[in-house]
């Protein structure tokens, strides 16, 4: 791929990656508090006889869940990326720090978190928690500080590949200060693609998470850990729709509208992946 | 696990026996605290549990099964989980040699790298939905669910980026280990890249693969309660869900001996190559300093 087809490409992405992510950001600014009231006349009504996306069996419409769904996951998602993305980055640098015991404490801080497998620390998280305090941003942010590691590693490789501590020295050397040299040589130019890709992927990892244990718990006809009980998430979508694969129920919109969700948040990670690619 | 689950009970806020479950689920929390020596501080209840553990008394389910040994629950729930991760890590090790041989050209791997993202839920609600079509009623039953764990394992080792982080990771670490001036030595004598290379990552591809087992056993709780297989993860689950702290910690405990058990067999296959490698014969030193 030619320099110019490769930025076109990063460009494209940036605008599609960052026109769905609003769209997402929109739709959870705008969702109601509330569930609107049933309609039973529009039970099971399609995205045509419904627009945009039909109802569910209430004759409720599917763009509610939708929003709300968008509402529970935005923030601690969002939160969660960042939060991966400046661990990743601290790894970076102090690679480029070039300080032996700094290195050594942050591998055997990996070693120990790598160790634990995420979705039991995730659910003892979830049962310790105070119930008032129950909301998918602890889990969110607990489920990044486990894959931090993994970023500072990736970071850190990156860093000891452009010469760590001795492109650093060099940079001094040429008289650029420490914002210049840190900032703009060593994140902005170097690390990006490492950090920015693997806050996306914690990004959507939280999404997903939140679907699963979604699902989980309302399968089972128990409240969810990740949000409210007056809310609803993308995986009641999945609920909703999954019979319409083993039973002849007509909510088969609502399993593809559940699914096209996830594909979106799939989309805007592999976007943000490309866009952050280096030049 | 059971240390620091210990640990974050007793850091929260709050009276231990109500967080770990709460006066409007349990009742009285006093009888709580006597029951499970939590009101004799942390290191009373954390030695209590482990000595009795230790003896095969993980205590009794209070509201997932009431009344049921938690020991019984486990026997039933651990063998499944592990057949369950051993097939499950057939793709992982698939993917592995496909990524070492190099069997898949550089230009499909962003393709692979799509099809992995697909997240284990929707693979195994596709997977539930087709053995129950297919078994119905007596999908929990003998072919039914032997289906079911196979349906699951196969899951497991394609969702969440398993099957296309073990290709697309293994490549990446032969491809960087063949950029070394040994390698390129070795294929001009006319020896065989792989056997040259192969030591010298081993330690490193035998950390991608416990991390890869790791990362199955974690996608095992989804992938179990959504398919309804008795192992583990759905005990855990099924724990979390209803409150039942003596079965989340025993089945944590579960998981944390299986990952252990993966920390020593990463060791071992680290300490084997370390002994091969100093098998290996030594270099002359005319024929070093040639090559230098």
């Amino acid at each position: 791929m030619s320099g110019r087809e490769g930025g076109a490409t990063r460009w494209l992405a940036a605008a599609v990656g960052g026109l769905l992510l609003l769209g997402l950001l929109g739709l959870a600014l705008t969702a109601p508090e509330h569930l609107p009231v049933p309609d039973l006349d529009a039970g099971y009504a399609t995205p045509s006889e419904l627009p945009p996306f039909g109802a569910d069996n209430r004759g409720r419409p599917l763009l509610a869940y939708v929003q709300q769904g968008a509402q529970v996951v935005a923030l601690p998602s969002l939160a969660a990326g960042l939060l991966v993305s400046l661990l990743g980055m601290a790894g970076g640098l102090l690679a480029c720090a070039g300080s032996q015991r700094a290195n050594t404490i942050i591998q055997a801080f990996g070693e120990v978190l790598g160790a634990l497998p995420r979705m039991l620390v995730v659910l003892v998280v979830a049962l310790v928690v105070p119930k008032d305090a129950r909301g998918l941003l602890p889990l969110a942010l607990t489920w990044a500080v486990l894959a931090a590691p993994g970023a500072a590693d990736e970071a850190a490789a990156v860093a000891e590949r452009l010469g760590g501590a001795r492109f650093v020295e060099a940079l001094r050397a040429h008289g650029y200060s420490g914002l210049r040299i840190f900032g703009w040589h060593v994140v902005a130019l170097n690390l990006r693609p490492v950090v920015v890709r693997q806050g996306a992927e914690v990004m959507m990892q939280v999404v997903f998470l939140e679907i699963a244990l979604s699902y989980l718990a309302v399968a089972e006809d128990q409240p969810s850990f990740t949000h409210a009980d007056s809310l609803v998430s993308w995986a009641d979508l999945l609920n909703l729709g999954y019979p319409a694969l083993v039973l002849d129920v007509p909510t088969t919109h609502a399993l593809v509208l559940g699914l096209s969700l996830i594909a979106v948040v799939a989309v805007v990670t592999l976007c943000a992946g490309i866009a952050a690619r280096a030049r | 696990m059971p240390a620091i689950i210990t640990a974050l009970i007793w850091a929260l806020p709050g009276d231990p026996a109500s967080i770990i479950c709460p006066p409007e689920s349990c009742g009285g929390t006093d009888v709580l605290a006597a029951r499970w020596n939590l009101d004799a501080g942390p290191w009373a209840f954390f030695q209590g549990w482990v000595s009795a553990a230790l003896q095969g008394d993980f205590g009794s389910s209070w509201r997932l099964q009431q009344g049921v040994p938690v020991a019984e629950l486990l026997t039933s729930a651990v063998p499944n989980t592990l057949v369950l991760l051993a097939l499950s890590s057939v793709p992982v090790v698939l993917g592995s040699i496909v990524g070492a041989r190099r069997w898949v050209p550089q230009r499909a791997e962003a393709f692979v790298q799509v099809l992995g993202m697909a997240p284990g839920l929707v693979l195994a609600l596709v997977a539930a939905a087709a053995v129950e079509l297919t078994y119905g009623a007596a999908s929990f039953m003998g072919e039914g669910a032997l289906v079911r764990l196979l349906a699951g394992a196969l899951v497991l080792g394609l969702a969440d980026g398993a099957l296309s982080g073990s290709i697309t990771g293994t490549r990446a670490l032969f491809q960087s280990e063949d950029t070394q001036r040994y390698v390129g030595v070795a294929l001009l004598r006319g020896e065989r890249r792989l056997p040259n290379t192969l030591p010298n990552v081993a330690p490193a591809l035998a950390g991608q693969l416990r991390a890869r087992l790791l990362h199955l056993l974690s996608g095992a709780v989804v992938v179990e309660a959504v398919l309804r297989i008795d192992g583990i993860g759905d005990l855990l689950w099924g724990g979390t869900l209803l409150q039942d702290f003596g079965v989340v910690l025993a089945a944590a405990t579960g998981f944390a001996v299986v990952s252990s058990l993966l920390l020593v067999l990463q060791a071992v296959v680290e300490i084997a190559t370390a002994w091969h490698v100093r098998r290996a014969p030594a270099v002359p030193e005319h024929a070093s300093a040639e090559a230098a």
